[in-house]
């Protein structure tokens, strides 16, 4: 389980519709906002740190108001576990199926 | 109320963050950070992913590294870090860890050996080339991720030891270039400001770098300002790319790579035109000279007017009336600060380049004044503090001073306790030459036999990589790394090394300032420090009194050779002699040299009287008692800079007909350097797996390329077959390729040329000349290619 203190900014005056979209995402838990309202602190959580991006990728998509998301701190101590020497064969590296071919 | 160990790690990671934000944050009563989370201990020290110093705290519990987070009290980052700084060091935990000393048997494979038997066998082999071949028989290759105790050692070893400067480092490769404008224009390294003056500037201009991918946190304060204040705030970007740096811009600068010295030129013709200039900085700061004769302002004004913004557009592609506005916010909407990496750097007019950003700001007076500042971003996180400073190259010592100033040679010799005259007066060879003179002993057209490389993996990152891997192969090479490279796939002797946060040292960033980073855990296996290795192997060749800290505490090792480094530098205007360990262990934020004395705050702005103590240094520096900006290190000691009358030139391959395009490479955010160690964390491996080729969909459409199809790119000298990615941020007739990949088809510096910029001697990998085929239908090649064992077979041809 990774879990991170993290920074959304988002554009001006957008704080409480991002408030509103950030409901519907269970793994998003919000604490502090700046007083511009533009940088609000949030905790997100995920099984891995893979899931993390794509639940930053899904934020930055479905959430057009944010403009970015910075980890602030995060924690992943079962990862280290995981990726111990006497795990080797757990962290070879699974070949992922798929072609790069994103229209940018 | 009970908190659960989930809960309790939510709100201690919500509260660091709401810290760095400066944002108050009423959890915190119950979970106020470090305390809470269950960790052993959280150990300071910074970042090793790329230039910028980015203060860390790194969490350890039964020995094991886990976790890290941003240090709010960082005045790098303020808490923040990329996806690099959270994530590469969980490389360090990758099986394939380089854990025993190894020797390369007659089949060709690799035997484990005692650290013994191997530091004797190269101890041995090092002394026996002396003998026969001579002194510079034997050179050293470092890297600007070393920390600085270990290449100020390996240094001093090889020219206060071996009496040789065949010593250089990988930052000849990235950030030469920026030495050279630097030392003359100001006659010094390294900048007069500070990464504060982003915050306080007005314009922003950005040039060669595209910094939201390489540096992303300087990117994110600069896009934080312009973020807080759109109207007020200036940025202008000069890249051929349309990139994510590029697209938060007011100005875009798009000339073709290589041509940008017109663009430059152009700028400062409308600055004068206009009157966007600084009268007072020209009359008292600056001198104009074509390098081989001074010459007055009016003639710089006249050399400059050539480059009218049409002229300068026909030649560029770059638009004449975005040259004109970009001269406009520069000069009249300051205070301006330039910001370059390697775009401006890694070319065969990378010098002059530089010197053309300097001249912008010196007739504009946007120097040495707050938010005001000619600013060189390095890449990797010691080239600064480990390299430049400590003068780990083949023309250099401690202070970044040259080897061949007799002076120079008296004061180190004189520091170091060795006999006057020890030091060799005549500089050693440069990285290219140093490879290119590298060969077996059999060849007498090669008097380099021997190299000793280390942390870095130059297999893959020389430019026309496959013309050195005969030398390389043929050659005694003893590497040591972390990992198994491509670089080890040529070794003879394999040394395992401990990972930063095995070990601890100094870096020191871009911005002059020198963090410490603790040891947090000790090393796996039998890797040791890089420290232990160099002293280990200085003792068994006779040098024991030269590197007395090779005792087995690495910590008191390491302070042992930063009090030596600090002691040589002293009376330097490099000074760091007020930077102990004892304060840097105390600082949150590290400290910035100048620092001459153990009671000086160190210096944000040089050159200032009244920031920068050097300025009331006589001892070191004469300066005027009525100057309050004066450039001490100008070499005719009229406290003045050079504004250079440099030439227009070109890339030395253009495109023409049979090789069409323009290639340039360059980072991605993921990925550091060649890949050996992001590579290793599979979330990051993952999302960027492969290289590719981007191309602008007008070239696509010409050549029939869709996206993902396999692209033949060739160059005169090889050739990488890699998949397309049909993107509009490539200009036609311009290809980028990033270069972390290392599988064989796909490791673009084998395609890349080697020409070198004839001051700097760094090459132009930003440039090149190539052609594009269709090769093949869209195939998966997202291999994600690691040399994971030692003995895995190299798959070139080796000629």
């Amino acid at each position: 389980m990774v879990i991170t203190g993290s920074a959304l900014f988002v554009e001006t005056g957008s704080r409480e519709s991002v408030l509103k979209h950030l409901k519907r995402y269970p793994r998003v838990t919000y604490h502090a906002s700046s007083d511009s309202g533009t940088e609000l602190v949030v905790n997100m959580e995920a099984e891995d740190l893979e899931e993390l991006e794509n639940l930053c990728a899904q934020l930055k998509d479905e959430v057009p108001q944010v403009v970015e998301i910075a980890h602030i701190y995060v924690n992943f101590e079962e990862e280290v576990e995981e990726a111990s020497f006497g795990q080797k064969d757990k962290r070879r590296l699974k070949k992922p199926k798929f072609i790069d071919n994103r229209e940018l | 109320m009970s908190v659960t160990r989930r809960e309790m790690i939510k709100l201690s990671a919500a509260a660091f963050a709401a810290a760095a934000l400066n944002i108050p944050f009423a959890g915190r009563t119950e979970a106020t950070g470090e305390d809470q989370i269950e960790v052993d201990k959280w150990v300071k020290g910074a970042c090793r992913f790329c230039g910028t110093g980015c203060g860390v705290y790194i969490g350890v519990r039964g020995g094991k590294v886990v976790g890290v987070r941003g240090n709010p009290a960082a005045l790098t980052n303020f808490g923040f870090l990329c996806v690099k700084g959270f994530k590469g060091y969980m490389s360090m935990y990758h099986p394939d860890r380089l854990l025993y000393p190894m020797v390369r048997q007659e089949d060709g494979t690799f035997k484990r050996v005692t650290w013994d038997q191997a530091l004797d066998l190269v101890a041995h082999k090092f002394k026996e080339l002396h003998q026969k071949y001579g002194k510079d028989s034997v050179a050293y290759y470092g890297s600007g991720q070393c920390m600085t105790e270990e290449s100020y050692t390996f240094n001093k070893l090889w020219k206060g030891g071996f009496r040789s400067n065949m010593v250089e480092g990988n930052p000849r490769l990235c950030m030469a270039s920026a030495v050279g404008g630097y030392v003359t224009t100001f006659g010094t390294d390294e900048p007069a400001g500070s990464y504060s003056d982003i915050e306080k500037a007005r314009t922003l201009f950005i040039v060669g770098s595209n910094m939201s991918e390489c540096h992303p946190i300087i990117f994110r304060r600069i896009a934080r300002q312009k973020l807080k204040s759109p109207e007020e705030i200036n940025v202008i970007v000069c890249e051929p790319r349309l990139t994510a740096t590029a697209r938060i811009a007011d100005v875009w600068l798009p000339a073709d790579p290589g041509t940008d010295l017109a663009v430059f030129h152009c700028m400062a013709r409308e600055m004068i035109k206009n009157n966007w200039i600084d009268k007072w900085y020209i009359q008292n700061l600056c001198r104009f000279t074509t390098g081989k004769e001074v010459v007055d302002f009016d003639e710089y004004a006249k050399f400059v007017d050539q480059f009218t913004p049409e002229k300068v557009e026909k030649l560029t592609r770059c638009p004449a009336a975005n040259i004109r506005e970009a001269a406009r916010l520069f000069g009249s909407q300051g205070p301006t600060m330039s910001l370059w990496t390697m775009g401006l750097n890694q070319r065969t007019r990378g010098v002059w380049a530089n010197n053309l950003i300097h001249n912008l700001h010196l007739i504009t007076g946007n120097i040495c004044k707050e938010g005001a500042d000619s600013f060189s971003l390095t890449g990797q996180p010691n080239a600064c503090g480990g390299v430049r400073e400590t003068g780990s190259l083949c023309h250099l010592l401690p202070g970044t001073r040259p080897v061949a100033d007799a002076k120079v040679r008296e004061q180190v010799e004189h520091a170091w306790g060795i006999p006057a005259g020890t030091i060799d007066p005549k500089p050693g060879f440069h990285t290219m030459q140093m490879f290119a003179s590298l060969g077996g002993e059999r060849d007498d057209s090669k008097p380099i036999k021997a190299m000793l490389i280390t942390t870095t993996n130059p297999a893959q990152s020389l430019p026309n990589c496959h013309k050195y891997f005969k030398g390389m192969q043929d050659a005694f090479l003893v590497v040591l790394d972390i990992f198994p490279t491509r670089t080890t796939q040529f070794a003879d002797v394999l040394l395992p090394a401990a990972f930063i946060y095995e070990k601890g040292g100094v870096y020191g960033c871009s911005e002059r300032r020198s963090q410490l980073t603790g040891q947090c855990v000790e090393p796996p296996g039998e890797a040791k420090p890089d420290l232990w290795i160099g002293a280990q192997l200085a003792k068994r060749m006779g040098f024991e009194k030269l590197i007395p800290w090779n005792g087995d505490n690495a910590p008191e090792n390491y302070r042992k050779a930063w009090d030596d480094y600090r002691s040589c530098v002293k009376m330097t205007e490099h000074s760091l002699y007020g930077i102990t360990y004892d304060r840097l262990q105390k600082s949150e934020a590290g400290l910035q040299w100048p620092c001459p004395t153990v009671d000086s705050p160190g210096t944000v702005h040089r050159y200032v009287r009244g920031k920068d103590p050097i300025m009331d240094m006589p001892e070191i520096v004469k300066v005027p008692p009525t100057a309050l900006i004066y450039f001490y290190a100008d070499q005719k000691h009229e406290g003045k800079a050079n504004v250079f009358l440099r030439p227009y030139k070109g890339a030395e391959e253009p495109p023409d007909k049979d090789f069409p395009f323009f290639l340039t490479t360059g980072r991605v955010i993921e990925q550091w350097h060649s890949g050996t160690m992001t590579m290793r964390v599979p979330e990051i491996a993952r999302s960027q797996p492969n290289a590719y080729v981007e191309i602008n969909p007008k070239d696509a459409e010409e050549y029939r390329i869709k996206n993902g199809d396999l692209v033949k790119i060739s160059s005169r000298r090889g050739f990488n077959i890699l998949p397309a990615r049909v993107v509009k941020a490539s200009l036609p007739g311009i290809l980028f390729v990033p270069w972390f990949d290392q599988n064989w088809d796909r490791m673009i510096n084998r395609v890349t040329i080697d020409a070198f910029d004839e001051g700097s001697k760094q090459p132009e990998f930003k440039i090149c000349a190539v052609k594009i085929e269709r090769f093949a239908d869209p195939k998966d090649v997202a291999d994600m290619t690691i040399v994971s064992r030692v003995d895995d077979p190299f798959p070139g041809k080796i000629s």
